[in-house]
């Protein structure tokens, strides 16, 4: 945990997450709805897959952190 | 709040039209059955008009040796069965239903430790939940509105829950803004260790002998997808969560190194015994919680034979808990139709402040639990899905009916999915190494994607 407790801190991990983004937006390009049969693959879906709902539900319950990420952040419960 | 502010401040920025042309797939709905749908979405793969269906299925089995329940230290088996329909309707050409109704059946040796007697009612228990929503879709202004409720049961705790939600697609259709909002309102049925019942009159059923509390939750979700080039896209996303009233579970021990207090033993004929010499007490913790999640998805189409799904989460609350989350998916498509997609998480989380292992609390402390959710700890989790969904359906077969044209209604096995995951937690250096989480399970899903 020791190695890791650098990227612990919150100022850091959120840079390194808006840095892919910030590097790779300037570099958008249109791309028209004929262009878009990569993007338009199942497995291109920014979204996880139906059947992985019932991963990311033990996860929330299991873990101290969950959300952003189309599963469960508490209420509803079933928490056992 | 600095970090909350930041957060907020790179979404708006991202928001701006200035620079972008998107138009992705949505927000994914929220369909684990603890609340209405709040992301308006509708899945690529489906035809205008088309009612799909899922029959999803789990089987998920954990073993550990710090129950919660027994302050820290005790088994951690549980297994849970989850079968769930979701039925995708579409009403006319703009507006859909979506009914998403399932069931849990568990069976915990942990909360079977709540009282004295091994393999009693509390061993197992079944949860209900009916979540229904509306989405209304008005294409010429690439918005589309949602609204649904929901209702969750089990034994000792009731949800409802209320969602809305809008989302705004660019004209070319390269970048969406999706917001959302759910309030769940649960009651909870205070049902405490055996030993900590004042006024206890030796039934074990009935839940009119427990006093009951509250919680709210109120949630915030906000995503913004768009389009980076031909074959990759992104997704940044937040969501804010509020929680008020009883945030601890009341069947929680929690064992100090200094309390004063004898435990006042087990009942004559029991099968389990106190886990420690002096008193516990119940689990407590704040009744306000404050949680800002923030992260970002980048799926890029490397080839015909390969794609690379990536997922990073950031996690912040005022429990003290900060996490990382990272995940990476490699869908190879062994045929069109056939794709293996192995895929590997790494979670990694601080302890909340409230935390410590077995029987390390002071009775001076305000604030306590020995729940090993909230430990300092590093998670893998590595796995195998695949999923064969050829162009014209695995099979059909008619249903009673006949469609518009009069012809009997027909309905297609489009896909079918299976997933099998391993995930093992371990514990933080910072503790002893008895006092480390070592929860392991294992999971196998599945999908069977139906259209009418």
């Amino acid at each position: 945990m020791k190695r890791i407790s650098f990227l612990l801190r919150p100022r850091l991990a959120l840079g390194l997450l808006l840095l892919p983004l910030g590097a790779a937006l300037p570099g958008c390009v249109s791309v028209a709805a004929y262009q878009k049969v990569y993007l338009n693959d199942e497995d291109m879906k920014l979204a996880g897959k139906t059947v992985e709902v019932p991963e990311t539900s033990f996860e929330s319950y299991r873990e101290g952190a969950g959300g952003a990420n189309g599963g469960k952040v508490g209420g509803g419960c079933g928490c056992n | 709040m600095k970090q909350l502010f930041l957060s907020l401040l790179a979404l708006s920025a991202l928001a701006t039209p200035a620079r972008a042309q998107t138009g992705t797939t949505q927000t994914p709905n929220r369909i684990d059955g603890y609340g209405a749908p709040v992301g308006p979405s509708v899945p690529v793969s489906r035809a205008p008009g088309e009612t799909t269906i899922d029959i999803l299925g789990g089987y998920y089995q954990q073993t550990g040796s710090h129950g919660a329940v027994e302050g820290g230290r005790g088994t951690q088996q549980l297994t849970d069965v989850s079968p769930t329909i979701i039925i995708n309707v579409p009403l006319d050409t703009v507006s859909r239903l979506s009914v998403n109704v399932g069931a849990d059946f568990y069976a915990s040796a942990s909360t079977d430790r709540i009282d004295f007697a091994l393999s009693t009612p509390s061993a197992n228990d079944e949860r209900i939940h009916a979540d229904f929503g509306y989405s209304r879709e008005q294409k010429a202004k690439g918005t589309i509105w949602g609204a649904g409720v929901g209702v969750s049961d089990e034994w000792d705790y009731f949800s409802l829950s209320v969602s809305g939600s809008f989302a705004k697609t660019s004209r070319d259709g390269n970048r969406q803004l999706s917001l959302a909002g759910q309030f769940f309102q649960d009651r909870v049925t205070l049902i405490t260790p055996i030993e900590l019942r004042t006024n206890y009159l030796g039934a074990t059923s009935g839940r009119s002998q427990y006093g009951t509390d509250t919680r709210q939750t109120y949630i915030l979700t906000a995503t913004y997808s768009q389009v980076l080039s031909k074959r990759l896209q992104a997704a940044i996303g937040t969501e804010l969560v509020s929680q008020n009233g009883l945030l601890s579970t009341p069947f929680h021990r929690v064992y100090f190194r200094d309390n004063p207090d004898l435990n006042p033993g087990s009942t004559p004929g029991s099968s389990f015994e106190a886990r420690f010499p002096t008193a516990a007490r119940i689990e407590n913790l704040p009744r306000a919680r404050f949680k800002y999640p923030v992260s970002l998805r980048l799926n890029y189409y490397a080839s015909d034979l390969v794609q690379v799904r990536g997922f990073y989460r950031f996690y912040n609350d005022n429990f003290g808990v900060t996490a990382h989350t990272l995940e990476l998916e490699l869908p190879v498509k062994v045929t069109p139709f056939f794709v293996l997609y192995p895929f590997y998480r790494l979670h990694t989380q601080t302890a909340a402040d409230y935390f410590a292992p077995f029987a390390q609390h002071s009775v001076a402390d305000t604030y306590y639990t020995s729940d090993y959710d909230l430990s300092a700890l590093m998670a893998h989790k590595a796995g195998l899905g695949l999923r064969y969904s050829p162009v014209y359906g695995i099979g059909r077969f008619r249903v009673p009916g006949k469609n518009a044209q009069g012809l009997p209604r027909v309905m297609r096995l489009k896909s079918f999915d299976l997933r099998y995951a391993h995930y093992q937690q371990f514990g933080s250096t910072i503790y002893a190494v008895s006092d480390r989480a070592d929860l392991v399970a294992n999971i196998i899903t599945f999908d069977l994607g139906f259209a009418l």
